[in-house]
């Protein structure tokens, strides 16, 4: 093998899809890097289920009903456990299942908050899910077809998946679900699908091939 | 529902002269440079098998004319020095290049393509196949660098085999080089994008200089492939004397599988068998001594070689049922001109626009009919983005009457509903027999996919909040539940082909592929421990293998999860529990059947009810799938 060719190959010229499809925001990717030379063998799995589970359990034993403290302290073990699975392991042979775990967690708890609130807030819930889920997709699509990410500004405003976290409980202490909710679902709605639209004319203008990765989808 | 559009719909110039009407011509700015091999020679004329007759012309003018048509802006032809003034006159706008073996057909390959700037695609100048076969691989935009494969039966005697996953190949074959359980023929047409033509330049080069020197390693290669087609020759005519192979018989042009040193079908007996003392008849002998004396020359397998084992991302684009052949002599030109004359083009595009791994209602409910609709859309030039425009408004509309709450409302919708999912299935089988991909176009379909499913859901809820039975919190536990799904099929896939890019490829010099490799080395292992037995005395039948090393608790996880996964795959044999085993993964068509059939029978809180104990169900037997996978690695 030259060695010319095989630079022309190298895997990492693609940004690591498991690590695109967490959608971390800049606390996990801080709290990830400081934890990371320590974290490189663990699996990201181990601490991604550490991190999802006292919620899972709080919510199905709260019945939707938590002081503000009890909740802060599911939630920052949340947003502090998942976020140092950032600096684990994406590359063992269950590393497959912790992008799913990061979005359970994190969907669960917008919803868990907003149940917290009231009854009333769950139609905002579903918007801002609705939102949220738009750029889930949107960062999937855009690497496979694209081999890209959205722009930074957008990956800034949309906070990643820990400052959402943070954000919706500010929102529930400070008292302003479930209109927040629907402002919140509005603003970044806006932002994601005019920016991914701008981003896929101007992509299918100079429409240039790149590698298609079959990830076939099982279950759509 | 992947692939969709473009929105190219001028007529397309024919070069088998039916109607225009359908397939739309790629937009190449700057169209391909092709490399035609004419140095295989005929075996029963005088001259290269490309310059045997075709109807007026000869193979390789009708495949030039094919390549034209699908955007070929340059063409160079290799052949031999004796052949050059025949092969210019036939190929009269192509650049001719003379070359006298196999190495310097490799270097005037790396220095034609060294210079250019676009796309190269080298291939054997004796092929007979469809335009549409050589259009997959040429003109659809989703592969980069490819190859054609497939063909099964079609593609013997002559065709090398690779190892494809998830649509990659990990592993090819050529005559000095091995690959571990192939899955399909190469097809001896190579497409290599832009940026890798560096590395095939120096494939070539460095290929070049191995072939003019042949190592012992790769010489053994190739004795032992002629062993394999001896073997296969033998087994077929066994078959035929005792009339056991029902398609023995049918099968005789095309000559028998291929036999593999690691068949899991082959007995002991015959791997042990001596090849070469095989008797064969004289037909046979010459077969084998045709192929072998051929195999040397097959470059284009070679090349596929050196851009696999580099690392290259080479995808496959399917023969589907379409034709291909290389005859290589006037008698296998004849029986190629009538076997072609079987084929409905029109029909195999229309019946492979449909998926082939979709759910059980797309298939048996939808599909059937759908791929008419396509056809129509494409006669009346409908692009797909139009039709995917439409579904989404469908879909929109269901929303709305599902939103009223009333019992008219939500039949309505659920009606409509049904309408929008079949005109989503229309657009990518659209898109697929008129070959208008995008990736605009897959990405408006994926999207639009998404957004009709979760307007269903929020049409559902209002109208459900509006008949005093709020659901929001079932609502938005079914959009988590399908999100996270969804979630875990792509994170999936990018972890598998994630393991694919880390896979580290031998060098050329070495026949064996990473896989083969290692069974190699177990069984030399299990050969030396077996003769050791056998002068220690040990009667063969008490001989047992120590050779191995006792395997440690991660190895026995691992087996016991490949059992598992065996066991479950036995179920596959049963068509019906293969459906049953497709449904319970709740796909798309389920989904959308499920959303009208409750809602227009029942009320909302019913649909989310079976959306999410369905869906739950589906999650846990995919994951439990995706674990014993990931552990039997």
């Amino acid at each position: 093998m030259s060695a010319a060719a095989t630079t022309a190959h190298a895997p990492t010229e693609r940004p690591s899809a498991l690590l695109v499809y967490r959608d971390d925001g800049a606390i996990a990717r801080a709290l990830g890097a400081a934890v990371a030379p320590r974290l490189r063998r663990v699996p990201a799995i181990l601490p991604a289920l550490a991190a999802v589970v006292p919620l899972l359990v709080a919510i199905a034993i709260s019945d939707a009903r938590a002081s503000n403290l009890a909740a802060g302290l599911v939630l920052a073990w949340l947003v502090i456990v998942g976020g140092l699975s950032h600096g684990a392991s994406h590359r063992d042979r269950m590393a497959w299942a912790v992008p799913p775990t990061v979005r359970l967690a994190e969907y669960a708890a917008l919803l868990w908050i907003a149940a917290l609130d009231d009854v009333a807030s769950q139609p905002a819930a579903f918007a801002l899910l609705c939102a949220l889920a738009f750029r889930a997709y949107d960062l999937v699509y855009r690497l496979r077809h694209q081999a890209s990410t959205p722009a930074a500004w957008v990956n800034a405003i949309s906070l990643g998946w820990e400052g959402r976290v943070i954000l919706a409980f500010l929102l529930l202490v400070a008292g302003a679900l479930p209109a927040g909710y629907f402002v919140w679902a509005a603003i970044v709605a806006a932002v994601f699908v005019g920016e991914a639209t701008v981003s896929w004319m101007a992509h299918a203008r100079g429409q240039r091939t790149v590698d298609y990765e079959d990830e076939e989808d099982e279950g759509q | 529902m992947d692939d969709a559009t473009n929105t190219t719909t001028a007529a397309a110039t024919r070069a088998d002269g039916r109607p225009a009407a359908t397939r739309a011509p790629q937009t190449i700015t700057t169209g391909p440079f092709a490399v035609v091999l004419a140095t295989a020679p005929a075996r029963d004329a005088d001259g290269p098998a490309a310059l045997l007759p075709w109807e007026s012309g000869t193979i390789l003018e009708r495949l030039l004319e094919q390549l034209a048509s699908l955007g070929v802006t340059r063409a160079a032809v290799i052949t031999r020095p004796a052949w050059r003034r025949d092969v210019a006159a036939a190929a009269p706008g192509a650049e001719m290049l003379e070359s006298g073996d196999a190495a310097a057909d490799l270097r005037r390959i790396a220095d034609v393509a060294r210079d250019t700037t676009g796309a190269v695609v080298v291939l054997h100048g004796d092929i007979v196949t469809h335009r549409e076969a050589l259009a997959g691989l040429l003109a659809d935009p989703r592969v980069a660098t490819g190859v054609l494969g497939g063909g099964g039966a079609l593609a013997r005697p002559f065709a090398f085999r690779f190892r494809a996953r998830r649509g990659r190949i990990i592993s090819a074959a050529s005559p000095y080089h091995a690959t571990f359980r192939p899955t399909a023929p190469f097809l001896g047409a190579l497409k290599v994008a832009p940026n890798d033509v560096a590395v095939l330049c120096a494939a070539a080069d460095q290929l070049a200089g191995a072939t003019e020197v042949v190592s012992e390693e790769w010489l053994g290669e190739l004795r032992r492939k002629e062993g394999m087609w001896r073997m296969s020759l033998y087994r077929r005519a066994l078959d035929a004397e005792t009339e056991e192979d029902p398609d023995g018989a049918e099968n005789a042009a095309e000559g028998p599988e291929d036999v593999d040193d690691d068949d899991p079908n082959a007995s002991e007996e015959e791997l042990t068998l001596d090849r070469f003392a095989l008797e064969l008849s004289e037909e046979d002998e010459i077969r084998v001594r045709e192929r072998v004396a051929a195999a040397p020359d097959d470059v284009v397998s070679l090349l596929l070689v050196g851009l696999v084992r580099d690392g290259a991302h080479v995808s496959v684009s399917h023969l589907r049922k379409l034709f291909w052949a290389r005859p290589l002599s006037t008698e296998g030109v004849e029986q190629a001109s009538e076997d072609i004359l079987d084929y409905d083009e029109d029909r195999v595009l229309l019946d492979s626009a449909v998926k082939a791994r979709d759910g059980f209602f797309t298939t048996f409910f939808v599909s059937p009919y759908s791929r008419y609709i396509a056809r129509w859309a494409a006669h009346r030039g409908y692009t797909p983005n139009q039709i995917t425009t439409v579904s989404v408004l469908m879909g929109l509309v269901a929303a709305i009457l599902f939103a009223t709450g009333e019992r008219w409302g939500l039949i309505a919708g659920a009606v409509v509903l049904q309408v929008a999912f079949t005109t989503d299935c229309v657009d990518g089988q659209l898109a697929r027999y008129s070959r208008q991909f995008s990736k605009l176009g897959a990405w408006l379909d994926s999207v639009f996919d998404r957004t009709k499913e979760y307007l269903a859901f929020a049409g559902l809820a209002i109208g459900a909040s509006r008949m005093g039975d709020p659901v929001w919190t079932l609502a938005c536990c079914a959009l988590i539940l399908q999100m996270v799904r969804h979630m875990s099929d792509f994170a999936y896939g990018a972890g598998q082909q994630q393991a694919i890019g880390a896979t580290t490829h031998p060098p050329l010099t070495q026949s064996a592929d990473t896989w083969s490799a290692a069974v190699e080395v177990r069984r030399e292992a299990r050969a030396k421990a077996m003769e050791q037995a056998a002068a220690a005395g040990v009667p063969f039948e008490e001989f047992v293998d120590e050779s191995a090393p006792p395997p440690t608790p991660a190895e026995r996880v691992k087996r016991s999860m490949r059992f598992a996964l065996k066991a479950w795959h036995v179920l596959d044999r049963a068509r019906p529990l293969q459906w049953v085993k497709r449904m319970i993964t709740f796909p798309i068509g389920e989904r959308f059947a499920a959303i009208s059939i409750t809602a227009a029978l029942f009320t909302p809180r019913v649909t989310f009810i079976v959306l999410l104990a369905w869906g739950s169900f589906a999650a846990l037997y995919m994951t439990v799938g995706r674990l014993l996978r990931s552990f039997s690695r």
